[in-house]
């Protein structure tokens, strides 16, 4: 090869390098500033209430082969539940579908000013069982499963120990925070229990609490990989489509937050971080004291082992105590959201909870 | 970002890059987890949002009370007239829930009803 040859040769390579730099860079923009269609799962609104809604999915299925139980779906109050169906092919609630489930889902919705008196007693005893009896009408069954996750969790568990007899069959818990006993088990734990915090002012500030508060204390977890790591991850596998369709689907949700109703923050931090009220069997909510004990629907506890929002030691507690015959542990290895929404899921998680459900849906 | 190169070539230069990166950002990584976990760090933010909120509590009320004054000198809603609708509206919402219950149970009434009856005849006819 000549000089000139070999000289042309470099300068294609430095242009095409230069060339493939300069579109990566602009996908890199593109993925951090839109959103992904996510969510796409076929759906209708049957009840609303406030900002709450329950979403009836579109079953796939025939009626005939379809699961006799249908299952009820409550996420966290301060996240959207879009991560439940994150994106087509994909997607637990596509997944329980094809599975023949007759599948609903409560959305909190996004609290605003008038809404910052809400607590847990009003989502536990007001907001859910009135979703429950319209569910309920409309799926035309007396019993059915339901599913809560992070605080809905939470949530699913409180009403099913004060509501025993409202036809709640099977009860499945995802990284549920239940037991605060350990006080230096998390982040978030060892947070509000300092003694410098002070949760009161937060909420007499701010009424609601932002959701750039909460976001910012959930990335704080873990900083590096948060604000940093995961765009190092992107970027290197910018060329590869199903990582970046992955990636993207996935920041939409995260960037996609909402403020926490602030009596209900106050509650959160008060009542079950400090005092792990529920665990000593001193809660209560509207006069009702919530006893574990009287909870007997069959229980699936899932536990992600490296989940650092919610650590195993807040969800393993709960066993002991319920009153249920039929309960079971199932860990999986992953994050507090990566058990769910990650690529493993699909093949682990979803499988083990659709089999233990299917058993008992019958 | 915790990935390490599997096929590490010491003869590669931007793979021995890629692999200190990569080691030292699991490092840095480490440390900040194990730093955010202290109890130093707790207590410093907390204090730190504290005195935060606490030295932006006057200028918020003042802000406040200048708005409410404002908007009530041009009749105008204040914050909390419309926060004081939007509570009325959800309560109006929860009666129409409670019309909503009653109504779903009609159809299910309706249908335990012939059944009702048609038990009642029988044991009309029986007597």
């Amino acid at each position: 090869m000549s000089d000139t040859q070999a000289r042309t040769s470099t300068a294609t390579d430095g242009g095409a390098e230069a060339l493939k730099t300069s579109k990566n860079l602009q996908t890199f923009r593109r993925l951090l500033t839109t959103d992904a269609r996510i969510a796409q799962t076929p759906k209708e609104v049957v009840w609303t209430l406030n900002k709450a809604k329950l979403y009836r999915y579109i079953p796939v299925v025939p009626e005939p082969q379809r699961k006799k139980l249908p299952l009820f779906m409550v996420f966290a109050i301060m996240n959207r539940p879009h991560v439940l169906d994150l994106r087509p092919g994909h997607s637990f609630v596509e997944y329980m579908l094809k599975h023949g489930y007759d599948l609903y889902l409560l959305d909190w919705g996004a609290p605003g000013p008038e809404d910052s008196q809400l607590k847990f007693d009003d989502y536990v005893l007001d907001y859910l069982p009135r979703a429950i009896r319209k569910f309920k009408s409309v799926a035309d069954c007396d019993e059915f499963s339901m599913l809560g996750w992070c605080l809905g969790a939470l949530i699913s568990t409180l009403y099913a120990t004060l509501r025993p007899n409202d036809g709640l069959k099977n009860l499945l818990l995802l990284t549920a925070p239940l037991d605060f006993s350990n006080k230096t088990s998390s982040g978030f734990s060892l947070w509000t229990n300092a003694p410098t915090f002070n949760p009161d002012r937060v909420v007499d500030s701010f009424g609601n609490v932002p959701g750039e508060l909460i976001d910012t204390g959930a990335k704080m977890l873990k900083p590096v990989e948060n604000y940093l790591g995961t765009y190092l991850n992107l970027w290197e596998n910018i060329d590869n489509p199903k990582v970046v369709e992955s990636w993207h689907a996935m920041n939409t949700w995260v960037r996609d937050i909402i403020p926490m109703a602030g009596e209900a923050y106050r509650q959160l931090i008060n009542e079950f971080f400090k005092e792990n009220r529920l665990m000593n069997g001193t809660l209560v909510l509207r006069g009702e004291r919530v006893d574990l004990g009287k909870l007997k629907a069959n229980l699936l506890n899932v536990i992600a082992e490296a989940d650092h929002i919610t650590p195993p030691c807040q969800s393993e507690g709960v066993l002991d105590k319920v009153g249920s015959q039929d309960k079971q542990v199932f860990r999986v290895r992953g994050g507090h959201i990566g058990i769910m929404a990650g690529s493993g899921a699909e093949k682990t998680t979803w499988p083990h909870i659709e089999q233990w459900l299917g058993a008992r849906s019958g | 970002m915790s990935q390490t190169n599997e096929t590490f070539n010491p003869l590669d230069p931007t793979g021995m890059l890629k692999s200190m990166r990569d080691a030292s950002l699991d490092a840095w990584s480490k440390t900040m987890i194990q730093f955010v976990n202290t109890e130093v760090y707790s207590q410093a933010t907390g204090a730190l949002l504290d005195a935060w909120l606490a030295n932006s509590d006057p200028f918020r009320k003042l802000l406040e009370k200048t708005m409410t004054q404002a908007l009530t000198s041009l009749n105008l809603p204040t914050r909390d007239d419309v926060t004081r609708l939007a509570e009325r509206l959800t309560q109006v919402e929860m009666r129409l829930d409670d019309l909503d219950a009653k109504l779903d149970k009609l159809p299910r009434a309706a249908r335990r009803g012939p059944a009702v009856s048609g038990s009642k005849a029988h044991t009309e006819e029986k007597s």
